[in-house]
């Protein structure tokens, strides 16, 4: 694969995110688990390598990624955008946001699920569905 | 040079005191020199879980604030030879003392003591942080609730902020059979949300409160199957790698139930 020079000479390419499905927008990489008191706050997308414990908030601008269990309060598009998406290994918040819109698991006795889960919002409601990889949703007659 | 260790938990009530008291006596019992400090300014109650209420003289703000000597407010504990009590002050608060005077208390008892175990107060405010001025290690203290594992959570978040690596976890007033029934977490539901090493698990027992109203540390009864709990603590805390004891009924009357089917 040819690697595109930038004016500069490095090996990366000046405008990686011409193309529409790659977002160009910072995004930090939280590498432990958060604990009950602590938050993040970032103007871009947010991945945690770990878990986020109850009593822990995550506010992000972008997407959240939580590569373990999210059992805290998290908000995605903060500042507004629609199309943000939270998605979790183990995706049981207290209190899911995105953009404007307010969640919260039902009140009964909340279905322990063992895939990773995604939340979006899909005709103005935030919906939970099963994450699913491209060649999965391929794979589905 | 000593070690100084402190208990801590976020959570009230959840057994720092009754521990600290356990601990302390039975580090002394195997022989080690040990003083006790008790932080919680102006709510004290480690005196009383020693039974030594009717003995204070002089206090911890008294020896930070330069009115005694550290010597004169020791206070040696009436069965053990080895160990000492560093009593609160019961008409100041937590503003009486600041975390400087901590740490130079605890380099002091250092030269004195192979252990210095802190009793530190419940909350995360000025008597928390006094608490962990001077400790080289933390212990923390929750019970098998979910609002005291959120507060331990947020006292191992501070703990590690605070450069207090690696505290150790003892699970206290746990009932095995309300775990069995699903009624109550289990050791790995608590450990799965806290991740910090097991250092041991105390049963819920009667038996804490008629020794804590009387000022008799539990892990002094031999005959006591509470007092073995905290026992295998020490002997943790010593190096020595002793098995999670069993905290169901003894074996003979479980067999018996199990014969006629009651479990």
């Amino acid at each position: 694969m040819a690697i595109s020079k930038g004016s500069n000479n490095s090996p990366f390419p000046k405008h990686a995110a011409d193309q529409e499905d790659l977002v160009d927008e910072n995004t930090i990489l939280v590498q432990r688990t958060l604990r009950s008191g602590q938050t993040i706050s970032y103007h871009g997308n947010v991945v945690v390598l770990g878990d986020v414990n109850p009593g822990a908030e995550i506010s992000a601008a972008g997407n959240v990624i939580v590569m373990g269990a999210l059992r805290g309060v998290v908000h995605a598009g903060a500042g507004g955008d629609e199309n943000a998406i939270v998605m979790a290994f183990k995706l049981q918040p207290t209190q899911l946001r995105i953009s404007d819109h307010i969640t919260r698991p039902p009140d009964n006795e909340a279905v322990d699920t063992d895939h990773p889960e995604m939340a979006r919002i899909k005709d103005g409601v935030v919906t939970i569905e099963a994450f699913q990889t491209p060649a999965e949703r391929q794979a589905k007659p | 040079m000593g070690e100084v260790i402190v208990i801590t938990s976020g959570k009230g009530g959840v057994g720092k005191t009754t521990t600290a008291a356990n601990l302390g006596a039975g580090l002394a019992y195997l022989g080690k020199k040990v003083a006790l400090v008790d932080t919680d300014i102006g709510l004290r109650n480690l005196d009383m879980a020693l039974g030594l209420e009717n003995r204070i003289v002089f206090d911890i703000v008294d020896v930070t604030s330069g009115n005694c000597r550290l010597r004169q407010a020791l206070i040696k504990d009436k069965r053990l030879d080895g160990l000492h009590l560093l009593p609160a002050a019961q008409t100041k608060d937590k503003t009486a003392v600041n975390p400087e005077q901590m740490q130079a208390l605890c380099d002091d008892l250092r030269k004195e003591f192979e252990y210095i175990i802190i009793d530190c107060p419940a909350g995360i405010e000025q008597g928390f942080r006094n608490a962990i001025a001077g400790a080289d290690k933390a212990i923390v203290i929750t019970t098998p609730e979910v609002s005291a594992v959120r507060d331990a959570d947020r006292i191992i978040g501070l703990l590690e902020a605070s450069e207090l690596r690696e505290p150790t976890l003892i699970i206290n007033r746990i009932r095995p059979k309300m775990v069995r029934q699903g009624d109550m977490m289990s050791i790995e539901d608590i450990i799965d949300i806290l991740a910090i090493d097991l250092l041991g698990v105390i049963p819920e027992d009667e038996m804490i409160v008629i020794t804590t109203n009387r000022g008799e540390p539990v892990v002094l009864d031999q005959g006591s199957r509470l007092g073995q709990s905290y026992r295998n603590i020490v002997k943790r805390i010593l190096g020595e790698d002793v098995p999670l004891m069993s905290l169901d009924e003894g074996g003979f009357f479980r067999k018996i139930r199990k014969m006629f089917g009651m479990e």
